[in-house]
């Protein structure tokens, strides 16, 4: 028997069976009902970036929609003492607007800011920028310096994932059928903190990064390097922390620091390929160049 | 670490199809009793400004506001041949077509106005779509004037051809009598930064001085030299056609780079004015000269700022790094 899962409202100004493979849910009520129906036919689409650019030639052969743009508590962004909260239907138009976001999480704010184009950022989520999964997704590395985590949800309950351990190869990461991210944890942290981002790209908007960089330095109030985070993107199957260098990092004055060393172990810690955006020797050279200036611009900050 | 550089490059470009090519354009202009000009010509406007230079040209010969003309075709069922839009000759072709069409309709209503007036030729007077028997007297307008031509079974209309002789160089030492038509000059200087960490190199400012003989429009041909150089630069920088095992690997604007509007320099642009061709008011063609010169401008500024000579294009990050480190 078919399943009667669509809401009436959806009809409205539509002809055709075309609705009925398509969901709006607008609660957490409704989207749970859909997942239980659907489970595993849905096709998540958030702000359409990239399913829609990968799916141009075929979109007639998706079973079923599941759009989560009505869903409003998606877009909360929630800040505690302790932690602030982005859901994941939150746009990068937003990320980098915001002056909560500009003032605990620069690093993301200035990769948001350089995503695409504006009418992308306006229509793209740090949601999708996730799951969709990308070596190059801009605000991915920015997520792993500020030590995000991510409350995935699903027909039967929810899960939190180290956003370290989400991705596990090239637009591919640890969300099961049915799955959904629904919201993205930052801790806030008590001590000062210092950040960078680069962006390496043959032109100067709407272009995939031939390599990126995110660094934060968490100073003690010793003003010693507490805490050290060092992502880079496309230049390995996965976002990459470079766990080496950040130990290396960790308990020295920043002024103390050989900011040579820690760009030649960045530089031999990727794993980069060759590809349209860049050659590997290119990007080992340019890591070992930007893990420089980035470690220079924090010192100068 | 940021270097900066400045580089030149002049450029010339003789255009038209030339070298003996049997290129052509044929126009028709025709004043009818409904208050309209038409100017009938299939040349097709891509967007660099067909109607709008053949509008202004026809107006001027023909002493009126250009807000009367109407350009009929650009299809060659409602026009005759104006050759392609390409070779950076339209102005220059389909402008004296239009040119020479709309003088023959002057000498027309000079031709019917004296017999209307009564009068001899040098007392007639042309001005605003009207001709006066004297100043300040009696006066007609071109549409009245196109309704007692068509009572005597004429019209104040004229076909034009334009159809000039060039000659193939000679294949031994490239010199030839006339191979095109007119020769387009220009000089461009541009400053970038190179960044020594990426190797991408970003245009701050290109200065041009345009020799166009005559701009019919300016804005149009400040519009050519930016959107010219723009396309350029796409070619020294980025446009890369990657293939792979015989299959392009790039066939998308994903990958395959153009600038875009964030990567365009600030410009500066002089017009060298000299009325000297046998274009439309001494008017040259600007479509390609706009381009050329980009690459080599481009890469003696990085040769400047870098002290490297790249010697393909286009010149990627990569060749910068790699000409940086061998330098070494």
């Amino acid at each position: 028997m078919k399943k009667q899962s669509i809401n009436v409202k959806n009809k409205l100004g539509t002809s055709g069976k075309d609705s009925d493979k398509y969901f709006r849910p607008e609660s957490k009520e409704e989207l749970k009902k859909i997942l239980e129906d659907y489970t595993d036919e849905l096709t998540v689409i958030a702000g359409g970036t990239d399913l829609l650019v990968a799916n141009y030639k075929n979109l007639y052969k998706i079973e079923k929609w599941l759009d989560l743009n009505w869903l409003d508590s998606f877009k909360e962004i929630k800040i505690f003492d302790d932690k602030v909260e982005i859901g994941s239907m939150v746009t990068h138009e937003r990320l980098d607007k915001l002056d909560q976001i500009k003032e605990h999480f620069p690093v993301i704010q200035k990769a948001a800011a350089d995503v695409g184009s504006p009418q992308i950022r306006s229509r793209g989520t740090i949601g999708g920028n996730i799951v969709t999964s990308s070596p190059a997704g801009d605000l991915l590395p920015t997520l792993l310096v500020y030590d995000a985590k991510l409350k995935i949800i699903s027909k039967d309950g929810e899960r939190i994932v180290d956003a370290n351990d989400f991705f596990t190869g090239p637009k591919q990461n640890v969300l099961g059928d049915g799955e959904l991210v629904e919201k993205i944890i930052l801790p806030l942290e008590e001590n000062k903190s210092k950040g960078a981002w680069v962006k390496v790209g043959k032109r100067k908007a709407l272009v995939i990064s031939s390599i990126s960089l995110a660094l934060n330095l968490v100073f003690d109030n010793d003003n010693k390097i507490k805490d050290a985070r060092i992502c880079v993107g496309s230049a390995a199957p996965v976002p990459l922390r470079i766990e080496k260098a950040e130990q290396s990092l960790k308990n020295k004055k920043i002024k103390k620091v050989n900011i040579a060393e820690i760009a030649q172990i960045v530089s031999d810690e990727i794993s980069p390929i060759d590809d349209i955006r860049g050659t590997a020797e290119y990007r080992r050279k340019v890591a070992y160049n930007i893990t420089k200036s980035a470690l220079q611009e924090v010192i100068n900050q | 670490m940021k270097k900066q550089g400045r580089g030149m490059a002049s450029i010339m470009f003789g255009f038209g199809y030339g070298e003996g090519f049997p290129d052509h354009s044929i126009a028709e202009v025709e004043i009818t009793k409904d208050k309209r000009i038409k100017v009938r010509t299939a040349g097709a406007d891509l967007g660099q400004g067909f109607l709008t230079t053949m509008t202004q040209i026809a107006a001027e010969v023909l002493k009126i506001d250009p807000s009367y003309i109407e350009i009929v075709g650009q299809d060659t069922h409602k026009a005759k041949n104006s050759g392609s839009t390409s070779a950076t000759r339209q102005t220059f072709f389909s402008g004296n077509a239009v040119r020479e069409a709309a003088e023959e309709v002057m000498g027309k209503i000079y031709h019917y106005g004296s017999l209307y007036f009564n009068s001899n030729h040098p007392e007639l007077t042309v001005k605003d779509g009207e001709l006066y028997a004297c100043d300040e007297c009696e006066k007609i307008t071109y549409w009245e004037l196109a309704e007692i031509v068509e009572q005597r079974g004429k019209e104040l209309k004229a076909e034009a051809t334009f159809f000039p002789k060039t000659y193939a160089p000679d294949r031994k030492t490239g010199q030839g009598e006339k191979i095109y038509v007119a020769y387009t000059f220009m000089t461009q200087v541009m400053d970038i930064e190179v960044d020594t960490d990426t190797g991408l190199i970003e245009v701050m400012n290109v200065y041009t001085a345009l020799d166009v003989g005559r701009a019919i429009n300016p804005q149009n041909v400040h519009g050519q030299i930016e959107g010219g150089t723009v396309q350029g630069l796409g070619m020294a920088m980025m446009e890369d056609q990657v293939i792979e095992e015989g299959i392009t690997i790039n066939a998308d604007m994903t990958n395959y780079l153009v600038p875009s509007i964030q990567d365009i320099p600030n410009f500066e642009s002089t017009l060298i004015e000299n009325n000297d061709s046998g274009g439309p008011f001494g008017s040259k063609g600007v479509g390609e000269p706009t381009i050329i010169g980009a690459s080599p401008a481009l890469s003696n500024a990085v040769y400047d700022a870098i002290g490297v000579r790249i010697k393909s294009l286009p010149i990627t990050p990569e060749k910068i790094l790699n000409a940086l480190e061998e330098k070494k």
